[in-house]
C-alpha cells in the first residue's frame, strides 16, 4: 500500500483553479520532494493532504485512509511541520511538545518519553524549561519539528524545513530526515532549495500552475531533458571569435560562456566531443579541461516551470507561501 | 467501547488540552488577572455610587456584567492572534474535530469567567452583607452564563481575520446592547412592552434572572426556564461555532 495516494486532486478558490486534478503516489519510506515556484499549488496541496483545507474534488489517501471520510485515522498517522515555525512563544519548549502530544491523544507516559527523546535529538533538552519565545529562528524550527514528530508519525509533511536556517539547525534537521528514511517513515517535503531536494529526495514532483510538470527520481528527471545536457570546455587561451566557432558545431543547440569555460548544450554529448576535438586541432585550440554534464535539477525546474530559480526563491521569501 | 463514545472522549481530551494551553498562555498572566479582578469593583463604583439600589439587585447585575465581559475578553483576541502566528493551523491539522477546538477555546474562557465571578461574589457577600439562598441556582447561573458567553466570544472569533480589532468591534456591537436590553441596567419590570419583547431574545436576561433568583428568589421566568434557555443558547452557539470554523477551513 502506498503511504500517500493522490487521485485527481483539485482545489478551486472561486474561479481560480489552484490545484488542477493532480495524481501521484508516494511509497512507504520514500522521501518525496514537492517543488514549484510560489503560487504553483505546493502549500494548497499540502493543506489538502493534511485535512486543513477542503478538497474541491478528487481523493487523498494516507496509508489507505481517506483524508475526507476517515480524517481522524489519516491524521493520526501524520506529522506536520508548517513553513512558519508555529510554536507557542509563551510556552516552554517542553510544554509545546507536550501540548502537541495531547492533541494526538497519546498516553501521558508516551508523551513524556517522546518529548524527552525529541528534545534531546534536536539539542533542545537543556533549554526545555525556557520559553519558546526566547529561542532563535533555528531553535524554533527544531522545536516545530520535534512537535511534528511527537506522535511518531508514519508520514511526515515538511514545508520548507531548512529555509533560512543556521548551519547547526540545517545539519540537525537533515540528519533527522535521513534517520526517518532509515526508519521507513515517509517524508513529503516542499522546498525552494533545489539542491536540498536533489540530495535528500528519492523522487521529486515539480508542480507549476496547479499541474504536475514532471515527476521522477532527480537523476531520471534530469535525463528526460536531453537538450540540457552539455559539454564544458576550457582552452589554454581565449581567442576572439571562439564562441562563434563553437556555435557552428552541428550538434550544438546553444552555448554560454561561464568564466574561462564554454558550455555547449547538446542532445548528443559523445558525438559533439569528437567534433570538438577535431575543431580544436583545426583551429589550433588547446583544451585544458573537457567535462560532460547533465542538467542540474535547478535547470530542469527552470525548464519545466518557465521561471528562474532566483525569482522563485525571492517570491518565497516575500510571501509566506499561500499558494 | 462504542466508536462514538470513544470519539467524544477523544474530543473532550483535546478540548481540555486546548483549554489548559489557553489558560497558561492567555489567562494566568498577572496583568490579565489584575484587570479582570478589578473590573467588577470598577463596575460597582460606576453602578452603586449615587444610586439607591438594594444589594440583592446590585450584586446579580454586577455579576452578570462581570461574567459577560470576562468570558468574552480573551477568546476573540487569542484566536485571531493564533491565526496570525499560524498556531491555529496546529489545531486544524491535529486529529481532533472542529467541535473540540470550539469547546476547548470556550472552556478556558468559561473557567476564567467563573473564577472571577466567584471572587467577585465572595467579596460582594462580605461587603454587602447578603447571602445566597439557592446555591445550586447560583452555581448553574455562574457556570452556564460563563460557558454560554465564552462560546459567544469563540463564535465571533470564527470571522476569518488575523486582526483582533475587527473581531472586538463586531463583538461590541452585540455585547454592549445586551447590557441595556437584559435588565442589568434597567429593570425589565420597568421596561415598556417592546423592551420586554426584545429582552426575551437576550441570553443575558435569563442569566441575570437566574443569578438574581439565587440571591433573593425574585424571578421573571423561573429558574427552570432560565437554565433551559441558557443550555439551548449554549448548544446553538457551540453548533454554530463548529459550522463556522468548519467553513473557515475553505
Amino acid at each position: 500500500m502506498d503511504a500517500i495516494e493522490v487521485i485527481g486532486l483539485t482545489k478551486r478558490f472561486g474561479d481560480t483553479v489552484a490545484v488542477n486534478g493532480i495524481n501521484f503516489s508516494v511509497k512507504e519510506g520514500e522521501t518525496f520532494g514537492f517543488l514549484g515556484p510560489n503560487g504553483a499549488g505546493k502549500t494548497t496541496t499540502i493543506r489538502m493532504l493534511t485535512g486543513m483545507t477542503r478538497i474541491t474534488s478528487g481523493r487523498a489517501l494516507i496509508h489507505g485512509h481517506d483524508i475526507v471520510s476517515d480524517t481522524r485515522a489519516a491524521k493520526q498517522l501524520m506529522g506536520i511541520v508548517a513553513e512558519i515555525s508555529n510554536v507557542y512563544d509563551e510556552l516552554s519548549a517542553w510544554d509545546n511538545v507536550v501540548f502537541a502530544g495531547r492533541l494526538y491523544h497519546l498516553k501521558r507516559v508516551d508523551i513524556q518519553r517522546n518529548a524527552r527523546d525529541l528534545l534531546e535529538t534536536f539539542e533542545l533538552y537543556e533549554r526545555r524549561h525556557d520559553l519558546a519565545g526566547s529561542f532563535s529562528k533555528g531553535m524554533k524550527r527544531r522545536l516545530t519539528l520535534a512537535m511534528g514528530l511527537v506522535n511518531r508519525p508514519k508520514v511526515l509533511f515538511l514545508d520548507e524545513p531548512t529555509s533560512g536556517l543556521d548551519v547547526q539547525s540545517r545539519r540537525i534537521i537533515r540528519d533527522v530526515i535521513q534517520d526517518l528514511a532509515r526508519k521507513n517513515v515517509t517524508v513529503f517535503l516542499t522546498t525552494h532549495d533545489i539542491e536540498e531536494a536533489n540530495v535528500t529526495c528519492d523522487r521529486v514532483a515539480i508542480i507549476n500552475r496547479g499541474v504536475i510538470a514532471g515527476i521522477d527520481a532527480p537523476e531520471k528527471l534530469k535525463q528526460t531533458i536531453e537538450s540540457l545536457q552539455s559539454v564544458e570546455v576550457s582552452f589554454d587561451a581565449v581567442r576572439p571569435g571562439v564562441v562563434e566557432v563553437l556555435r557552428a558545431l552541428p550538434q550544438a543547440s546553444g552555448i554560454t560562456k561561464e568564466g574561462d569555460k564554454f558550455r555547449i548544450y547538446t542532445a548528443d554529448p559523445p558525438e559533439i566531443l569528437a567534433s570538438l576535438c577535431a575543431l580544436a586541432q583545426e583551429q589550433n585550440l588547446r583544451p585544458i579541461s573537457i567535462t560532460t554534464r547533465g542538467p542540474s535539477l535547478e535547470e530542469v525546474f527552470v525548464r519545466l516551470t518557465g521561471l528562474s530559480i532566483d525569482t522563485a526563491k525571492e517570491e518565497g521569501e516575500t510571501d509566506a507561501g499561500l499558494d | 467501547m462504542p466508536g462514538w463514545i470513544e470519539e467524544i472522549l477523544y474530543d473532550l481530551g483535546a478540548a481540555w488540552a486546548i483549554a489548559r494551553k489557553d489558560m497558561k498562555i492567555y489567562y494566568l498572566k498577572p496583568s490579565i488577572l489584575v484587570s479582570s479582578l478589578l473590573f467588577p469593583f470598577v463596575m460597582f463604583l460606576a453602578f452603586a455610587i449615587g444610586r439607591d439600589t438594594t444589594p440583592e439587585i446590585l450584586l446579580p447585575g454586577l455579576l452578570a456584567i462581570t461574567l459577560l465581559f470576562s468570558a468574552t475578553s480573551i477568546g476573540p483576541v487569542s484566536i485571531p492572534i493564533e491565526r496570525r502566528t499560524k498556531t491555529f493551523d496546529r489545531l486544524l491539522s491535529a486529529p481532533i474535530s472542529v467541535r473540540a477546538i470550539v469547546l476547548g477555546a470556550s472552556l478556558s474562557g468559561a473557567i476564567f469567567a467563573s473564577a472571577i465571578g466567584i471572587v467577585a461574589t465572595a467579596v460582594g457577600l462580605i461587603v454587602l452583607r447578603i447571602g445566597i439562598i439557592h446555591i445550586v441556582a447560583f452555581c448553574a447561573g455562574i457556570g452556564l452564563t460563563s460557558i454560554c458567553f465564552s462560546t459567544m466570544g469563540t463564535l465571533f472569533a470564527s470571522y476569518r481575520t488575523e486582526n483582533v480589532g475587527e473581531v472586538m468591534s463586531l463583538l461590541n456591537l452585540v455585547r454592549l446592547p445586551l447590557l441595556f436590553i437584559s435588565g442589568v441596567f434597567i429593570p425589565i419590570a420597568s421596561m415598556p412592552a417592546w423592551g420586554l419583547s426584545i429582552a426575551r431574545f437576550s441570553p443575558l436576561t435569563y442569566a441575570h434572572d437566574l443569578i438574581r433568583f439565587a440571591f433573593d428568589e425574585t424571578t421573571l421566568f423561573g429558574p427552570v426556564t432560565d437554565v433551559a434557555v441558557l443550555v439551548l443558547t449554549l448548544i446553538i452557539f457551540q453548533v454554530a461555532g463548529a459550522l463556522l470554523y468548519q467553513r473557515s477551513r475553505e
